[in-house]
């Protein structure tokens, strides 16, 4: 979601007897990696700040330590539920998570219009002012007043 | 770009990778030195906020391996 792309993170399985495997794995890693080229941090460095802070949030948190709960036995209202509506539920939610934090970013940047922060990130305006509505509903970002006939926030 | 050394951050499982990797080394297998190893009791320890931490903190690749 950041955009890094997924081709850096490798996951592999290996036993323990298995070090010609992990020889392999190793030396494949590092040449799908040398492909690629270093990792720009400067052109991402606001997408992973906001990834890390969507991976820590209360909900993200909340929503996969449930995880085996609520497909298993339900939630709390009885209601039960399959892994693909929990996951669909929990990528919503994760995308929503991560384009707030985003936002916030922005704002903490100094773009504080909905069309400069559209501008910064490369959400579309709708959206923004959709998740606006959210963050200020939350006390996070407030309105702070008109500027040039636009609405001007801050964050809290 | 030719002699670029990328820098690789590997969350090993210390019951499987791990030794793995100290096999390959009591064997004296080649294998590349741009793993920076993090040892880690089980694979399912890695928190995706690691990961992230990892690519924050400069490095170019993760190898989650378990």
């Amino acid at each position: 979601m950041a955009g890094i792309g997924a081709e850096r993170l490798h996951l592999a399985w290996v036993s323990s007897a298995e070090a010609q495997r992990f020889v392999e794995i190793a030396t494949a890693t590092v040449e799908s990696v040398r492909q690629q080229g270093a990792l720009d941090g400067e052109a991402f460095a606001m997408a992973l700040e906001a990834a890390d802070m969507t991976v820590n949030s209360e909900t993200i948190r909340w929503l996969v330590g449930k995880e085996v709960k609520i497909t298993t036995k339900g939630d709390v209202y009885g209601r039960p539920w399959d892994v693909e509506s929990y996951e669909a539920v929990l990528h919503k939610e994760l995308e929503r998570e991560y384009q707030k934090n985003l936002i916030m970013l922005a704002i903490k940047k100094g773009f504080t219009s909905v069309r400069d922060i559209s501008a910064e990130i490369g959400i579309d305006l709708l959206r923004i002012s959709y998740l606006l509505a959210d963050l200020e509903k939350t006390n996070m970002v407030e309105f702070t007043g008109m500027q040039d006939h636009k609405p001007v926030f801050a964050v809290l | 770009m030719g002699d670029f050394e990328p820098k690789i951050v590997s969350f090993l499982c210390n019951w499987c990778a791990y030794a793995g990797a100290d096999l390959a080394g009591v064997s004296r297998l080649q294998y590349p030195s741009n793993l920076r190893t993090v040892r880690v009791m089980c694979s399912g320890r890695v928190d995706p906020a690691f990961i992230i931490k990892a690519f924050r903190e400069g490095c170019d690749g993760v190898l989650v391996s378990g």
